[in-house]
């Protein structure tokens, strides 16, 4: 399983760099060509990317992917430039490393969390300690009584519920 | 104290390394139509070994190397290379005799199935840089402590 999930990524990649060589679709010597590397990628990194990847092969994961980028991922995006541009004019900021407990628990919950909590600016994940179950986030401008948050809720939103959900 | 990355690294080195090693396959198989070519798409998944060198650390890569396989691959692809330019002797040295007469490799230009023994010899100095540049890579990382 882990070869198919590994080569079907693989494929589709080369799908997308390939795209156009026939028309707009592609020729089957191109189709051919990306079988047989995506292949050879997809036998040398099978132990690398594990047998758990082939969760990943869900549509309906693919779905929720594609909400979560467009919709809670881009808009947080949005609206923490727009603070971070009032906090670069007023220049009113309160900085500092807090610890954030949250309840995820595989490899895959963690970087999706930890990657959405950087790209939203104000905050930077520092480091994800999955065994004490909590990140270490940089942030720019600390409310008041909120150096030790009890959830993720005030850091990030409702990321943690779609991190949990989308590496499940 | 651990040689490897952290966790986050680790995870999208997993996701990223066949996103890069798929890449210089793209690059070195098309080294004719576009751009690029068997150095730098070598060159490019050779990045790939290295990330994996950094984000797991020595420990796993002396798992992953094999210091045998890597250096007989190496010298398969310079042989490649050399046979490649052997094929059409008869006439001269580097004569392009796929392109010319060739049973395969003489489609429309443009196509990946043209241009005569380039994609061969693209393929072989891409398998030759990789394997090359891994090596020297993991020679470097293994060389014994930093002092004496």
């Amino acid at each position: 399983m882990a070869f198919i999930a590994a080569f079907i990524w693989c494929y589709i990649l080369w799908l997308g760099l390939t795209a156009g060589s026939s028309g707009l679709l592609w020729s089957s010597e191109e189709l051919i060509a990306g079988l047989v590397f995506s292949a050879v990628i997809a036998y040398t990194t099978k132990g690398l990317i594990g047998e758990k990847a082939s969760r990943f092969l869900n549509p309906i994961k693919w779905f929720e992917f594609i909400v979560y980028s467009i919709g809670p991922l881009f808009w947080g995006m949005v609206k923490a430039n727009f603070h971070v541009a009032w906090l670069v004019i007023t220049g009113k900021i309160r900085p500092g490393i807090v610890r954030v407990p949250v309840d995820l628990e595989n490899d895959a919950q963690y970087t999706i969390l930890s990657n959405s909590i950087t790209l939203t600016p104000g905050t930077l994940t520092i480091d994800a300690c999955p065994e004490e179950k909590a990140l270490y986030v940089h942030w720019i401008d600390i409310p008041e009584g909120l150096e030790k948050p009890e959830s993720s809720e005030p850091v990030a939103g409702s990321f943690e519920k779609w991190a949990r959900r989308l590496g499940r | 104290m651990t040689d490897d990355m952290g966790l986050i690294v680790k995870t999208m080195a997993r996701t990223t390394i066949p996103l890069i090693g798929i890449f210089g396959a793209y690059v070195v198989s098309h080294g004719h139509l576009t751009p690029g070519g068997g150095f730098q798409g070598g060159a490019t998944i050779a990045g790939a070994g290295i990330l994996f060198l950094i984000a797991f650390g020595l420990k796993e890569m002396k798992k992953a190397y094999n210091k045998h396989l890597y250096s007989a691959l190496e010298g398969i692809g310079g042989l490649v290379f050399l046979g490649a330019a052997m094929l059409g002797i008869g006439t001269a040295f580097f004569y392009n005799i796929l392109w010319n007469n060739g049973p395969i490799l003489n489609g429309e230009p443009g196509t990946l199935l043209s241009a005569g023994f380039l994609p061969i010899m693209n393929l072989a100095v891409g398998l030759k840089v990789f394997t090359g540049l891994v090596s020297a890579m993991a020679a470097i990382a293994l060389y014994r402590r930093w002092k004496s």
